[in-house]
């Protein structure tokens, strides 16, 4: 046993080298396209200047433009945020903690919106509220000025974040605290707001967190229904394809500056403190006054909250389904108002404009790009996992690992066009190779994720050190205990990879070039009013993601 | 032969802020049953992860055998660790547990399964082996951990409170069993437990660890009888304390005057006169007697409390001075008395000890956090 100085040598330096090639592949797979678009800004800054602030032409329209469409995003986002919190909250507590019939199915609904692609189901609100309640997509809600539709969808796009992350946290949590709280006497709802709020307070903050980024990066839904609107996402496309990658780029670091600096203090300052209880009522009178009304309200307004928990969900995720499935039986063969065959789903997709063979193109660039990029992901995401745990930097790594997730992906896109493709380094032109290093970006973090939650739950170091005592070595340890006790969060993080990188919008539209995936296929097809293919299409990617959805329900749950 | 050596071995925390280890020197002898015993956070676990790898000395040295292993990873330390949450991989039935030290160091099949079968039947589980952790009760899993620590054949077995996460009867039956196990496979063990009734009934020599020194190495014997420190005095059996002065020294007897003047003697252990020292008695030698009684060092007092504790009745006893002793006595051997009796306390003299007052004061000294 005293002999170990040569082998000793050859570990660490075969150590070395995996830690180097890990951070490597980071920095050229996910850092550098995640802020190479804030410095392509910077060091092109007079052409961006001339485009944004001073064009010869329309001189500084375009940046009033784009104060306008970055405030439309943030009000979208921060209303979709507040109406997810209300009706978040209260479904996150009813899954957590109580037990009931269809709660599997509940779980599953608020599961869906998160792995359908989204421009499916923007176009599922879209038809449902258009033909059941009449609601226009142009129809502004007074004095926040937000298109309707579109904060439906955005609300149903971004409140299953503000669930899952409760939720998690509950299901942590004893229920000892609530229970010795009732001992004590206080109602149901005084116990939530003393002690189960403060408790989940950063829990809370996350999701929102979560939930603001998504709407803020929403793009293939938004498109759907925009109309005349433009967001900031929206507007960046646009701008893009008319070859004004100036503005576009000015818009595009913009929303990656604002998306990080709001998001990123919250979250160090979250993870390094948490959220010390609040008591800014027992210090006024109203506290008397509040327990009373809590206290009536928890015995008589039960059933209430039940039922409006329901009732949302039924609006924003159930009802668009409903609507797709039931509008693509009737007009199979012809459509039901008119008659007319030229109008069935039969003839769009067979007939001379042929949506058929584009959605099976489409679906086989889907499905190769999702998958080769979550499997670069995988391989680069698992010894990052390691990193972060066993390394000092490790919390700064996971710190910036965020930024991927929250940058808007249309931003990520052009950042991407600008670093790999003809206009920068020239390594790829537009199309699936493009959509790959796209999709790698934010697949990374959407796997460590899952595998560091699994990592924290598992008591990894223990069964590590356990291994270790028993003779065998680090590489052994980590083959045949580690890895097999992450096995889950691997699967899961590489089916919600895969599913995000299904549903993939913004970022795709500008990197693909003439290989369409199945999103921007259907946004085309509800701009070029084939309302039938885009129904069949919708219809298949509810298909998709149900299968998905159950995929993942196997992974995830004992 | 795995004897195992610390050497000024410092361990710290928190950047330096939190000594958990301080200056720590041992040696364990070869086939030597050693536990380290000491209230929580004194840092008895500290130490035994450091002899396994787990942790790495800031300080000092470890050597197993001949070997020097301050700073060798676990897996070429030739150890069996026992955890206290048992840490059985639960991906893994009990078989594949137990066979895995064989099996990651790539020893031939036939020898693993051997090895797997002798072990599960050293811990009556033979029958269990296609079973999961989950589904083991904690007494059956803590067998599985001792099988698989043992299976790598090494002849170093350090177990991490072992016993702690177990219902009381059957942590005094798996007491003893691994005693039995430990000597007849002529094992060196290190335990690490805070409980003191565990480490006097299983163990060769007991260090007492306090702070993250150790105080003081002995049989459970030698500790009992002869406790070095106030510490160990309280800490291993129970003891009453006297505070005082010394007014009298010959070579081999002192004289301690109590509070309101009581004098009683002891035995001198290097005092000097005139300093502020404590008298220990053990609750089980004091004797009492009805009434007011004469003689040496004897204490008129009265009974304040009374407890049945099943072997043994516990007395309270208000000294006419004030302070207040505990007196305990077999349950079946004397005459019971009530609350309220006036009695007479005595000691030989012989079987006291005594201690230099404690700096930071008696009931800090003797705090157990």
């Amino acid at each position: 046993m005293t002999a170990f100085s040569q082998p000793k040598g050859i570990r660490k330096l075969l150590s070395r080298l995996g830690v180097s090639a890990t951070v490597a592949s980071l920095v050229i797979f996910v850092f550098l396209p995640s802020f190479f678009l804030i410095s392509f800004t910077f060091t092109q800054w007079s052409e961006v200047y001339t485009e944004v602030f001073a064009n010869p032409l329309i001189g500084d329209t375009n940046w009033i433009e784009i104060q306008k469409y970055v405030s439309l995003s943030i009000r979208l986002a921060v209303s979709a945020v507040a109406i997810g919190l209300v009706f978040g909250i209260p479904l996150a507590y009813i899954l957590a903690r109580k037990n009931f019939w269809g709660k599997g199915f509940l779980e599953d609904i608020t599961t869906f919106t998160l792995v359908i692609p989204t421009s499916g189901f923007g176009f599922a609100t879209l038809i449902a509220w258009t033909s059941i309640f009449g609601v226009d997509s142009v129809y502004l809600i007074p004095v926040i000025n937000v298109p309707f539709i579109m904060l439906v969808i955005h609300i149903a796009l971004t409140f299953p974040y503000i669930v899952k992350t409760l939720k998690a946290k509950l299901e942590d949590m004893s229920t000892l605290f609530e229970q010795a709280s009732g001992t004590l006497g206080a109602s149901p709802l005084t116990t939530f707001r003393k002690v189960i709020l403060p408790l989940t307070l950063p829990a809370i903050f996350s999701g929102a967190v979560l939930a603001f980024a998504r709407s803020l990066g929403e793009t293939g839904a938004t498109l759907v229904v925009s109309s005349v609107y433009t967001t900031a996402p929206i507007a960046v496309i646009r701008w893009v394809s008319q070859f004004n990658f100036g503005a576009a780029a000015f818009l595009g670091s913009l929303l990656i500056i604002v998306a990080t600096a709001i998001i990123l203090p919250i979250e160090f300052v979250l993870q390094k403190k948490g959220v010390s209880s609040f008591s800014i009522f027992s210090t006024l009178h109203i506290e008397k006054k509040l327990l009373k009304l809590e206290d009536f309200a928890s015995r008589k307004l039960r059933r209430m909250r039940d039922v409006v928990v329901l009732l949302f969900i039924i609006l924003v995720v159930i009802l668009p389904i409903i609507v797709v499935l039931n509008s693509v039986t009737l007009s199979w063969n012809s459509d039901p108002d008119t008659g007319k065959v030229t109008e069935s789903v039969m003839y769009q997709l067979f007939g001379p404009s042929n949506y058929f063979s584009a959605l099976l193109d489409a679906t086989f660039v889907s499905f190769a790009s999702a998958s080769i990029a979550t499997y670069i992901a995988a391989c680069i995401a698992i010894p990052t996992v390691f990193l972060i745990k066993r390394y000092r930097f490790g919390r700064f790594l996971r710190a910036i690992l965020r930024v991927p997730l929250i940058v808007p992906t249309s931003a990520l896109g052009l950042s991407i066009l600008l670093l790999w493709g003809p206009e920068g380094l020239n390594l790829a032109n537009p199309g699936i190779w493009l959509i790959i290093l796209t999709h790698i970006v934010f697949s990374v973090p959407v796997v460590v994720e899952p595998m560091l939650a699994t990592f924290e739950g598992s008591d990894i170091p223990l069964y590590e050190g356990a291994s270790r005592t028993l003779g065998a070595t680090q590489y052994n340890t980590v083959e045949s205990v580690s890895l097999p006790l992450l096995k889950r969060g691997i699967l899961a993080g590489v089916i919600l990879s895969f599913t995000r990188s299904l549903g993939e919008t913004g970022a795709t539209f500008l990197v693909m070039g003439s290989a369409t995936t199945i999103p921007p296929l259907v946004v085309n097809m509800v701009e070029s009013l084939a309302v039938p293919a885009a129904l069949f299409a919708s219809t298949y990617l509810i298909a998709i993601s149900f299968v998905l959805l159950m995929l993942f329900r196997k992974v995830t749950t004992r | 032969m795995p004897d195992v050596k610390l050497k000024n071995v410092v361990k710290t925390f928190d950047k330096g802020r939190i000594t958990a280890v301080d200056h720590v020197n041992l040696h364990v002898r070869d086939r030597e049953y050693l536990t380290l015993l000491g209230p929580s956070g004194c840092g008895k676990t500290t130490t035994l992860r450091m002899i396994a790898g787990l942790e790495l000395p800031d300080e000092g040295e470890i050597s197993i055998g001949e070997e020097l292993v301050s700073n060798l990873p676990p897996e070429y330390r030739d150890i069996g660790y026992v955890f206290q949450e048992y840490a059985l991989f639960p991906h893994m039935d009990v078989w594949n547990n137990v066979t895995y030290g064989p099996r990651v160091k790539g020893w031939e099949e036939a020898k693993s399964d051997r090895i797997g079968r002798e072990m599960l039947e050293l811990v009556r589980l033979f029958e269990r082996t296609d079973a999961f952790p989950s589904e083991l009760s904690g007494g059956m899993r803590q067998r599985v951990a001792l099988a698989r620590a043992l299976s790598s054949g090494s002849k170093l077995l350090l177990l991490d409170e072992p016993l702690g996460a177990l219902d009381a009867r059957i942590r005094t039956d798996l007491r003893y069993e691994i005693r039995k196990l430990v000597k007849d496979l002529q094992l060196t063990a290190i335990h690490v437990t805070h409980d003191q009734a565990e480490a006097m009934a299983i163990s060769d020599r007991i260090a007492i660890m306090r702070k993250g020194k150790i105080l003081q190495v002995g049989t459970p014997q030698e500790l009992y009888l002869n406790p070095q420190h106030i510490f160990v005095a309280n800490f291993v059996g129970e003891s009453n304390f006297l505070e005082g002065y010394i007014t009298e020294r010959t070579n081999h007897k002192i004289t301690v005057e109590l509070r309101e003047g009581i004098s009683v003697r002891s035995v001198n252990q290097d005092h000097k006169k005139g300093e502020k020292v404590v008298v220990a008695v053990r609750p089980e030698v004091l004797s009492i007697k009805k009434g007011k009684k004469s003689g040496l060092n004897s204490i008129f007092g009265n009974i304040e409390g009374f407890r049945f504790e099943g072997t043994n009745v516990r007395y309270e006893i208000r000294l006419e001075n004030g302070d207040l002793v505990v007196v305990v006595h077999p349950a079946l051997m004397a005459e019971w008395l009530g609350v309220g009796e006036k009695v007479t306390v005595a000691f030989p003299v012989e079987k006291s000890f005594v201690f230099s007052y404690p700096e930071r004061g008696l009931r800090m000294e003797l705090a157990l956090e």
